[in-house]
């Protein structure tokens, strides 16, 4: 840690592991409703329970994605951070936001539009909250004394994030126009600018954990990103297939989604070879680790089985069954959920000045939140083709054929046992790290 | 070899173009949706049923258009399948339809609002999805349709509310529900007027019945009785 203002990143992933750990009890919910222990219901009711688990996704990713921007860009651009205090203010503000948004849920005070169910009011406090957290970050990079191409790449993925949340507030009263523009969020942000952020953040780590040469790994970033939206702009296509609009989609869809688990792949490979690449033997091999799994679990849950059920043949059949949550768990964890932890792994030695990286219960907790992952996306792929064959194949009814495939919920809530044991593991290394009270290594830059 | 401003060139290119076209397209379909979903039918009432559609987070159970959670139904053709006299039922009191099964949330709607979510949910099954949801293809339903038009043999006429209200908790010859007991020979075991106060009003011939009073009409009820009294 070279700048003191990158303490601040602490605080963030702390709310990322708080958050996280609220996911999962949410998760856990849902899991046991499928099975058919609803007890829950009149206090938590699915949908609310469903709102919660995937708002506090996004919330912790964003927090865990400010959190890095707070610890790359003073070291990127050789400066602190503007207005330190305000950074605290903003994550303040973002976590009263959040909390109201996730209480009111369980009030039925909300948007009801997937992914983006947080309430018109609340809204409004996201835009400015986030205006504000660009102001900080875009402020210190101007300032700053140099300007990396991480540093350029990881801002602008930050700022089109900021600015792609606007569609999703157009008003329409036309059911397939509004979700026309909810994809214009989801879609771009997770299959589009997010990439932007997961490509710097994955170039920092591996300029900082390789010792490879920033302008080659800077150069294939530029590639990555590249097919990242030569493939993700038009592929947002693929959720245009079968919502009413016109039929051209399906083609324009099917052919750039399909080209999107090369962008993944690219990647996975990049990390591997800039991983083999580079001479210095980093002391932290748990963040290389993290960051190798990152890369690699994306392309598994991201690219191979998003295109799984992407064209639009197969999609037919899948759209709106357990085959979208089977990708959408995998995807998310191997993607972003992954590049935080990586990101946490590398930089909490440097903010605590603690060395517990080594350690049996870091390895332990990488490898058991993996495989539990991995059986849970196996348990909701049987779920899924089950219900895809019985129900839209054979025609049975819809609660009949949940019934026949609420076993496999029991092999779900099993998987997402050990996943959580994995996770508890890696919060209660976060925990003994303690508080950053390490050492600022250069002193005389942080002027 | 690549050098890194040429990367930067494949990256600010690609991305601008691609961007482009996207707008494009968008434009093109914004001019071409309100043809292809109706949108000159999307009355005060539809908005109103929107709005309620949104605002309980219905979505976070069920699927519309195959967008949403997968714990409930997939409602876009629910008009269609189900009818006007099962959605209100429904939600009227969710808990009645389908009694110790998967629950729905009582929502207490008005009339107003149950015939906004209706008009909502015609509106919906009415719009072109380029062929979703498609019909099954495997097994006995698609097994059903082949011989129904191949050999067009006229099956036995069933009322319409019997195959979109019944159906859903009973079964005859081993197709529906099984929430309710099978319907095989009902004609044997209970009289016409029997099945008639029945239907008026389930409750009423017997305290303890989980099936509900369904706002059948009187022309429905004549129908699915003469219909249940054939079934010996």
């Amino acid at each position: 840690m070279k700048f003191k203002t990158q303490k601040i990143a602490y605080y963030f992933f702390a709310v990322c592991m708080l958050l996280l750990s609220l996911q999962i009890v949410y998760g856990f919910i849902m899991g046991f409703a499928h099975m058919g222990y609803d007890n829950l219901h009149s206090i938590i009711p699915f949908h609310t329970a469903r709102a919660t688990h995937t708002n506090l996704l996004v919330m912790w990713l964003l927090a865990g994605f400010m959190g890095a921007a707070y610890y790359i860009i003073p070291e990127e651009t050789d400066r602190e951070l503007i207005y330190p205090q305000l950074a605290i203010v903003q994550l303040v503000a973002l976590v009263v936001v959040g909390v109201t948004a996730i209480i009111g849920f369980h009030f039925n005070w909300w948007e009801g539009r997937k992914f983006l169910e947080i309430p018109r009011p609340l809204d409004y406090l996201v835009v400015v909250d986030v205006l504000l957290f660009i102001f900080l970050i875009g402020g210190t990079i101007w300032k700053g004394k140099r300007y990396s191409t991480t540093s350029i790449v990881l801002f602008f993925g930050l700022l089109t994030a900021a600015l792609l949340y606007l569609p999703g507030m157009i008003p329409t009263t036309n059911q397939t126009m509004d979700s026309y523009w909810r994809w214009w969020v989801v879609h771009l942000w997770v299959e589009g600018v997010w990439e932007l952020i997961m490509g710097a953040i994955l170039s920092f780590l591996l300029i900082k954990l390789t010792g490879v040469d920033r302008e080659i790994i800077e150069k294939w970033l530029y590639v990555i990103v590249g097919f990242t939206f030569l493939s993700g702009i038009l592929g947002t296509g693929h959720h245009y297939y079968f919502i009413g609009t016109p039929r051209y989609w399906l083609m324009i869809g099917g052919f750039f989604s399909a080209l999107e688990p090369l962008a993944f792949l690219g990647m996975a490979m990049y990390a591997i070879a800039m991983a083999k690449k580079g001479g210095r033997q980093h002391p932290n091999r748990l963040a290389l680790t993290w960051t190798i799994g990152c890369a690699v679990m994306s392309f598994v849950g991201a690219g191979f089985l998003g295109f799984a059920h992407t064209l639009p043949q197969v999609n037919i059949y899948t759209h709106g069954t357990l085959v979208t949550a089977m990708h959408g768990h995998l995807a998310f964890w191997g993607a972003y959920a992954m590049l935080i932890f990586a990101m946490i792994a590398y930089a909490m030695p440097q903010l605590t000045g603690r060395k517990l990286f080594d350690n049996g219960w870091s390895v332990f907790a990488f490898w058991t939140s993996n495989i539990g992952m991995v059986a849970m996306t196996l348990a909701f792929a049987v779920a899924g083709v089950a219900q895809v064959y019985l129900e839209r194949r054979m025609g049975l009814d819809f609660l009949q054929v949940q019934k026949e495939i609420e076993v496999h919920f029991l092999g779900l809530v099993l998987a997402a046992s050990l996943f959580s044991l994995g996770i508890f593991a890696f919060i209660w290394i976060f925990i003994k790290y303690g508080l950053p009270k390490g050492k600022i290594e250069n002193v005389s830059a942080a002027n | 070899m690549l050098t890194k401003s040429a990367a930067k060139k494949f990256f600010i290119i690609g991305t601008v173009v691609c961007s482009g076209c996207f707008v494009l397209l968008t434009v093109d379909t914004i001019s071409r949706v309100p043809k292809q979903t109706n949108a000159d039918k999307i009355t005060p009432q539809v908005i109103h049923g929107k709005d309620l559609w949104d605002h309980n987070n219905c979505m976070g159970c069920h699927t519309i258009m195959g967008e949403g959670a997968y714990y409930a139904p997939e409602l876009t053709k629910v008009y269609e399948r189900r009818g006007e006299v099962f959605i209100k039922s429904m939600l009227k009191d969710p808990a009645s339809m389908y009694p110790g099964q998967r629950k729905m949330q009582q929502y207490n709607f008005t009339d107003e609002e149950i015939n906004s979510l209706v008009a909502f949910l015609k509106w919906v099954g009415e719009v072109d999805l380029n062929g979703f949801p498609a019909k099954p293809d495997m097994g006995p339903a698609a097994a059903k349709a082949a011989t129904m038009t191949l050999s067009q043999i006229p099956t036995p006429t069933r009322p319409v509310v019997y195959d979109q209200v019944c159906v859903a908790c009973h079964a005859l010859q081993g197709q529906g529900g099984v929430v309710g007991p099978a319907l095989d020979g009902v004609g044997t075991r209970r009289a016409h007027d029997y099945l008639v106060s029945w239907l008026r009003d389930p409750l009423a011939v017997k305290a303890d019945s989980k099936m509900p009073k369904l706002p059948l009409t009187d022309e429905q009820i004549q129908e699915l009785a003469s219909f249940l009294s054939s079934q010996k």
